[in-house]
């Protein structure tokens, strides 16, 4: 496990993440992350060919903590060298939210990014569809920081309309799309007639 | 005629009784479940409690034929309006019943997420407790429905639909009465405007060739 770390430090001007007390943590800059990823996916001495997770830090409240506001921490197993696993973490600056993307790399980091990118207004760049996945789409802030206020709720007017998405994953597979939906907006008074909302 | 049909005789109060009589013994149940709640409803449904000795024999997964819409389980904000579409798209009469914490007060979620109980967005008839409620609560609750439907008046309740409707009808009369003068008015004042021109049109052609 050493020579990983040791490895990260050499090559990607790493540091070992010294709170971090039960697993290897690194911290990676910002402009390497992509590469060290690479390396450590692609390299026949580390084969990291899993995912795990994917997560973002808000050090707003944290006691003694010195540096950017954000993190992300992404979590990685081996499934070719069993009991291998690296943290590799990212430090990001409020004025500037922009981390480069691993979907390139990494199927999973599709909705795992854009979770982080709901919560905390992280941005990915260089993702391929970035948007909500937790939160309704009328949502306004990002709710795991930790300047919103836990309990202020937002309400939502009309559900989602999911269906050109579907259509557009179909054609992905291979099938065609006859007719378009569209989105019908219901007419305010028939909608009402008779509803509780009068 | 709403007057007459307001008062009860012998004739309403024993069509009432029918109804009520029909309602109470047939009430079959819409489930609404996203959490562990649906899974108690389950095992109400089936052999060893077994709702259909009640009369609610059928679960209709679909709003157009059932009367009762059972809530089951946590609603975010993000389902509030497919909710709300599903009661909406329920035929006369229905009843709601919000079974579980989740469902009645929003449980142990007090966030951003969760709505703080659905009768924040559709009116509900019977609370249910507990987390996840039991079958026996489910009956409970099922029992003061059918109590609470036995006291409902259906003739009360279709005199005051038609005085609605009635209402509807009047205000929607006038609206067109309203639109169709003031189109009129237009029109009419379209005409004059053009007789005019047409006339003085005439008259400087008149001019010129008396010139």
């Amino acid at each position: 496990m050493e020579s990983v770390i040791d490895i990260l430090e050499s090559k990607f001007g790493a540091k070992r993440d010294a709170s971090a007390k039960w697993d290897a943590c690194v911290v990676v800059p910002k402009e390497y992350l992509h590469n060290a990823v690479e390396f450590l996916k692609n390299d026949p001495s580390m084969q990291f060919d899993m995912l795990l997770d994917l997560a973002g830090i808000d050090y707003l409240t944290y006691p003694n903590h010195e540096g950017p506001r954000f993190a992300v921490s992404y979590a990685f197993k081996s499934m070719k060298n069993p009991g291998r696993r690296v943290r590799l973490k990212v430090l990001v600056s409020e004025a500037d939210l922009k981390v480069p993307t691993l979907t390139d790399l990494y199927a999973s980091a599709n909705w795992l990014e854009r979770e982080v990118y709901d919560q905390f207004g992280i941005v990915f760049e260089g993702h391929p569809d970035l948007r909500r996945i937790l939160n309704h789409v009328e949502f306004v802030g990002h709710p795991l920081r930790k300047d919103y206020p836990a309990q202020k709720r937002q309400w939502l007017s009309t559900t989602d309309f999911l269906i050109p998405e579907l259509e557009k994953r179909l054609e992905d597979k291979g099938y065609k799309v006859i007719q378009r939906s569209k989105e019908i907006m219901p007419v305010e008074e028939e909608y009402l007639e008779g509803s509780i909302r009068e | 005629m709403s007057n007459e049909a307001e008062k009860p005789n012998f004739i309403t109060t024993s069509l009432d009784f029918l109804v009520n009589w029909g309602r109470t013994n047939s009430l079959w149940p819409f489930p609404y479940g996203t959490a562990c709640c649906a899974i108690e409803f389950m095992s109400t449904e089936v052999g060893r409690y077994d709702l259909s000795r009640i009369g609610s024999e059928y679960v209709r997964f679909t709003p157009r034929q059932s009367d009762v819409l059972l809530v089951a389980g946590t609603i975010s904000y993000k389902q509030a309006p497919i909710l709300k579409r599903m009661y909406e798209q329920m035929a006369e009469p229905r009843w709601v019943i919000a079974m579980g914490a989740c469902a009645s007060s929003g449980g142990f979620y007090d966030c951003y997420c969760t709505v703080p109980g659905i009768d924040h967005i559709i009116p509900v008839d019977v609370y249910i407790g507990g987390c996840p409620s039991r079958p026996e609560a489910f009956f409970e609750a099922m029992f003061d429905l059918q109590k609470k439907i036995k006291d409902e008046s259906y003739m009360k309740q279709r005199a005051e639909r038609v005085k609605d409707q009635l209402e509807m009808i009047k205000a929607k009369t006038e609206q067109a009465k309203a639109e169709a003068r003031e189109f009129a008015r237009e029109k009419t004042a379209e005409l004059k405007e053009f007789v005019t021109e047409k006339e003085q049109e005439l008259v400087k052609k008149a001019q010129f060739w008396k010139e």
